[in-house]
Order: C-alpha cells, then structure tokens, then sequence
C-alpha cells in the first residue's frame, strides 16, 4: 500500500483553508498556512533556536488524512515556549505552491524540519514513529513523556471488550458488517493499550536503532500471559480477522492484553520481521507466537481446554469489566 | 497465448504443489467478500484476500505455525509486492489429520 502520493501538478485545489492565528494556548496545534507571505511572516517572526515543523498535505491524498491527525495529536503534546522553541504548520502543498516548490515537493504527506532557515530533517510517509523521533532529536521529548519510565508498565493492562453490537461467531463469512467499513478512528479513540505506545517509553531522543526495536517487541509479546496484536482495537476492530479473535477470545472468557498495531506502523512492521509472521492478527501466549485467527480457531476446536489457565475464571477474580452474563465460563 | 487473470492464484498453486506435493490443495479467492473495506479502497486487485487449505505429509512432526511460517515464506513476494496479497488463511494438516478431521465430523 501506499504510504505517500506523489503531487499531481493538474489537479485543481480545494479552496484555500483559512490559517488560524498561533494560539497562546499551552499547547501547540498545527497552523494552516494559506499564502506565501503569511509563511514567510511566521517563520521570520520566530526565534532562530524554534523548530518549525513544516507539513505540506493534499486534501485528496489518503494518507495524508492520517497524518493530520497524527501530527495534531504529536503537537498537542508539546507547549510552544518562551521564547518559543517550537511551531507546526500545515500547508496545502497545492494551494501554496511557491513554497512547494521552494522545498521540492514531490510527494505527500511531507515533513520538513525547518531551524534558523536551514532545513534539518525532512520525512516522507505515514511512519508515525518516524515523525515524533526527528520532531524529538530536534526539539526534545514533548513534556507528556514520562523520562523516567523505562521498557514497559509493570502491570498489564488488560481489557475486556465492552459487549457490542452483534459479532459474528467466526463461523460465518468473512463478510465485515457495515459498521466495519464506515468505521474511521478519531483522535479520542483509544490508539492502543497506552503504557505500550512508543510515545511514552522513556523520552529517548534517539531513533530506535534495530536491537532497541527488538529488545521492545520481546517485551512487548510478554506484556501480558496473552496478547492480541491487532487492527484496530476489542472496542473498534479494523479488520474482520482481528474482529473474530476478539469475539473468541471473549467467548472463551480469555484475559489478555491488545495492542492497536494500525497505532504504530514500527511495532507493525518491525513485529512482522520479528516473529517472521507476514500478517495481523497476532496471538502471542507467554510471549511465544501461537499463530492468526485460523490456528487461534482450531487450538480451541481441537482442545477445549486451550488457555483455559488464561480465562477470567482460572484467576480467581469474579469477572471482568465486561457484563459477566456474556462470559463463557470454561467447562 | 493469453495471460492468466489469476496471476496471484497460479502463483500459489504452482509454488505450493512444487514445495509440498500436497495430497490435496485447495485454493479460494476471498477477495470480493473484503473490496468494500477501507483497508482496501484504493486497490483495484481482485485477488487480495485468499484461503488456501493444504495437505502435505511434509507438515509432519511440525506445529501449525511452523508449517504457516513455510507457506508464507514461499509467497513472501507475492505478499510483499504492491497490490498483491493482502491476507492468506491457512489449513495446513498431514494427510492422517485430515481424514481425523473428516471421521470426526
């Protein structure tokens, strides 16, 4: 799949989005840029130790939708400062095209990093990752980060999906029902088990280097005696396959922890390489790959014991968060 | 001589009755049941989404994720190339498994 999409000069913009002035707000939000000289005025006005974060969109670009919502969210997490030390803009690389051209555009979503003129840093995709960790090396962690905390939580965060609308019992085809396909996550849905989203993992502001990735992902799969890594989340499945895990997982009355893997695009990519597993979803038992959703399916067909030890019941506690009524108590 | 509209299809059944000269080796394309979902939009593919059900004494002695683990690696460039495969449901059993299954039911 495409992760950019390179500019098309033909195609007509929509009509010029109106900027929004900086707020004084604690927090930094991402500035529509409409026009060369309004860019031109922002970026002289600012100190020449800010990092300006320059994000060039297209309206019709697909992943380009992805990445507002992830900067946003990025620069929601970091306060301007003063003197302010950091500023995002957003840019309609096709309505502002001077400025485009000034930084070469040639594909979207694209990122550049701008200090004291010189740019910096530049990234192309939907690498969520990718954009926090140069934002990060260039700006420092955002002040959310905890730099204390090291690896991952000590206690699992284990959730029970809420029982929703009607799911199919993994029998049936894998037709997705129609809330699947109307589904699109918001900046309030949950992006994964937060404790295990890269974001909060110590404020390194190194890029990940290759042993760190997999020192993550081996603790990662033993975050919790069971864990589902997923599209999407219990609440909100993206895929049908990762849906029919949830729905058996919770028929089985199984206790496990989740990660949203649509979240974090190096967990998804790096966890594929990792177990030599080429899809999602994951199931990992005490850290070992058990396999997807067809060998999930016939372990529980062929012992009905299976995780049985990992049920709400086997642990002692008198149901999940989940209406008790729904659980299926292991015979 | 005219080129194949299953180009995706013939691929897995050529590598995997090379590979595991299965007893038997069927082959479903899914994909109509999953054009409509977002991950989807975009990709103009009709063989995306495939359940492949394989028999094959070599799976002998392995665990199932072992022996998905084969068949991926076997199709790891038809899953990794643009607009290629996207998902691939497995069965993957020995030839005794496989009449258990059938007894049983």
């Amino acid at each position: 799949m495409n992760s950019s999409a390179p500019l098309s000069a033909n195609t007509p913009g929509p009509a010029a989005q109106s900027s929004t002035p900086s707020t004084s707000a604690t927090t930094c939000t991402v500035q529509q840029i409409a026009s060369e000289e309004e860019f031109d005025q922002q970026i002289t006005a600012l100190p020449s130790s800010c990092l300006s974060v320059i994000y060039f969109h297209a309206p019709w670009a697909e992943p380009c939708k992805q990445m507002s919502t992830i900067l946003s969210t990025l620069a929601s997490t970091y306060q301007p400062g003063n003197p302010q030390r950091i500023a995002f803009f957003g840019l309609d690389a096709e309505e502002v095209s001077d400025i485009s051209e000034r930084y070469d555009v040639s594909q979207v979503p694209l990122m550049v990093l701008q200090k004291d003129g010189q740019v910096v840093d530049s990234i192309t995709g939907t690498d969520a990752s990718k954009v926090r960790n140069a934002v990060e090396k260039h700006a420092g962690a955002s002040k959310s980060g905890d730099a204390g905390k090291a690896g991952l939580p000590p206690a699992q965060k284990v959730t029970k999906p809420a029982p929703s609308q009607s799911l199919d019992d993994g029998k049936a085809s894998m037709n997705g029902n129609s809330s699947l396909s109307k589904y699109a996550p918001n900046s309030s849905d949950p992006a994964t088990a937060p404790q295990f989203s890269s974001g909060e993992i110590n404020g390194a502001t190194q890029e990940a280097s290759q042993e760190e990735l997999n020192a993550r992902l081996s603790e990662l799969v033993k975050a919790a005696p069971v864990m589902l890594f997923m599209k999407g989340t219990p609440s909100a499945p993206q895929c049908g396959f990762s849906r029919q895990c949830v729905s058996i997982l919770r028929e089985k009355g199984v206790r496990y922890g989740f990660f949203n893997i649509l979240a974090d695009d190096e967990v998804r990519q790096g966890l594929k390489e990792f177990s030599e597993w080429p899809t999602f979803p994951q199931v990992y038992v005490d850290g070992e790959l058990i396999g997807g959703l067809d060998i999930l399916k016939e372990e529980f067909e062929n012992d009905t014991e299976f995780l049985k030890d990992y049920s709400v019941s086997a642990q002692g506690k008198t149901g999940g968060p989940a209406a008790p009524a729904k659980q299926a108590v292991a015979a | 001589m005219a080129t194949s509209q299953t180009p995706m299809e013939d691929a897995i059944r050529q590598k995997v009755t090379q590979a595991f000269a299965p007893a038997s080796l069927e082959i479903f394309n899914d994909s109509h049941l999953h054009s409509h979902h977002k991950a989807m939009a975009g990709s103009t593919s009709q063989e995306t989404h495939f359940r492949v059900y394989v028999t094959s004494d070599t799976f002998e002695g392995k665990r199932q994720p072992a022996r998905h683990r084969e068949v991926y690696s076997l199709l790891k460039d038809e899953m990794a190339a643009e607009g290629g495969i996207h998902a691939l449901q497995l069965r993957t059993k020995t030839p005794q498994e496989a009449a258990a299954t059938t007894e049983a039911k």
